[in-house]
């Protein structure tokens, strides 16, 4: 254990070329995926938790399906659709960064509308009851909702990027751990431990986990200020 | 002003039937009855909350306010809920001298006491005028004391902005002191109105005298 934290010490600071490479596509593929399914999932949330129309309920049993759809599955669906036999072929996406985060998205931004919609749906009715007696417009009573949101945006948003950095399945299915292209901190350590290279593998496992607590670091003392 | 008659059904059954009734400007009419009464169903309705059962509303071409019993505070601080509704800043600050909560102005509303909160609420409703003001429990929350000047607010407000002003509430003691009118409930049914004097002291109807003996008066 020891020596892995030195060579991943030792990894960092010679800045090796191949592990920053890994690191970019990392970042690339996670904080990329994490903002776009934030930009999908907190309007789909807040419209689910709070409005009421025909097909709600069906919307949401699928999407409380779709939170825990194996990463793998939904690998294999998209290498299905985009491989040389799949019906998006033409657009050449297998085993690009772009496709990998287009598999996150959707991987992920279910978890976004799951937890949008729950606290939403608690909030929404008496916040509207409140603004509704002020006299207040549509318009005013879903900036105040998204007002109240914040605190749980950011939650949902820590829980959707811990997802994506942690996430091997699917980026390994569409992406295809192809060093220098596509290969992140989850499929190296893969590729690394199947070479018998345990000691770079638990390096890179300790970057990982270190890159994952600053991130919920900072986005935690964020979210304390947005609560006060 | 006065309501047209409506009836308000859930699930099958009837929780609300009233006939029309007059609510005076410039008067508060306090909506009395124990529990499951239909007070608040009363008030929501007329507010527009809620709908009747033949869709139509029960007052038409009026601005109405309405201060439900839990009011919500909204992610900001006292001073901005209350600017919320209105942007006289000096109104909002008098207002909130008067109820005793100026030194919360910039105190999140979140982290209010359920009385400070329901000052606040109070402080916010008041912040412009509407025809009809509609105050659901406003003071429950409330010690004595805070109570009593919240009346006092009220009655001044109603006075003042000439609006119809209907005060839902629980407290016989409370209608007696700030009420013109009183409309009495029960299980759902409108049971008598008249000037509070008349109803609170000489009832007509053995259901309101029933209800003022159970609360002792």
């Amino acid at each position: 254990m020891g020596s892995s934290i030195r060579k991943a010490v030792e990894l960092i600071l010679s800045a090796d070329p191949e592990l920053l490479n890994i690191l970019s596509t990392t970042a690339r593929v996670c904080l990329s995926s994490s903002i776009l399914a934030l930009i999908i999932g907190v309007p789909l949330g807040i419209l689910f938790g709070a409005e009421r129309f025909p097909g709600r309920r069906v919307l949401l049993v699928l999407n409380r399906t779709l939170i825990g759809m194996p990463p793998v599955v939904c690998g294999l669906l998209f290498y299905m659709l985009f491989s040389g036999v799949g019906p998006f072929r033409h657009l050449h996406l297998l085993f690009t960064v772009k496709l990998m985060i287009i598999a996150q998205v959707v991987l992920i931004t279910p978890i976004i509308i799951g937890v949008m919609e729950t606290f939403v749906a608690d909030t929404a009715p008496a916040l509207r009851e409140t603004a509704r007696g002020l006299g207040f417009g549509r318009m005013k009573e879903y900036r105040l909702l998204i007002n109240e949101c914040l605190y749980s945006i950011f939650s949902s948003y820590l829980l959707s990027f811990a997802r994506a950095i942690a996430e091997v399945g699917a980026v390994a299915m569409v992406g295809g751990a192809i060093a220098w292209k596509t290969n992140v901190m989850t499929t190296a350590i893969m590729m690394y431990t199947n070479r018998g290279s345990f000691t770079l593998g638990i390096a890179l496992g300790l970057i990982l986990l270190s890159l994952s607590l600053l991130v919920n670091i900072i986005l935690s003392v964020m979210q304390g200020r947005l609560s006060r | 002003m006065k309501t047209n008659a409506f009836s308000k059904t859930y699930n099958g059954r009837t929780v609300l039937t009233l006939p029309a009734l007059e609510l005076p400007t410039g008067q508060i009419t306090a909506v009395i009855g124990p529990n499951g009464s239909g007070k608040s169903t009363f008030a929501k309705i007329l507010a527009g909350i809620e709908r009747t059962d033949d869709k139509k509303p029960i007052l038409s071409g009026i601005s109405v306010g309405y201060l439900p019993q839990k009011s919500f505070p909204f992610r900001m601080s006292t001073e901005k809920n209350i600017l919320q509704n209105g942007k006289n800043l000096s109104r909002a600050t008098k207002l909130m001298k008067m109820l005793g909560i100026d030194h919360l102005a910039k105190q999140s509303a979140k982290k209010l006491s359920g009385g400070e909160s329901a000052r606040m609420a109070l402080c916010r409703i008041l912040m412009r005028p509407y025809d009809l003001l509609i105050l659901d429990e406003p003071t429950t929350a409330m010690d004595m004391e805070s109570t009593l000047v919240a009346e006092k607010l009220i009655r001044q407000t109603s006075r003042e902005q000439g609006c119809a002003l209907v005060l839902i509430t629980h407290s016989i003691s409370q209608a007696r002191r700030i009420a013109d009118r009183v409309i009495v409930l029960h299980q759902g049914q409108f049971i008598e109105q008249g000037q509070s004097v008349q109803v609170l002291s000489k009832p007509k109807q053995e259901k309101t005298k029933h209800f003022l003996e159970f609360y002792g008066l």
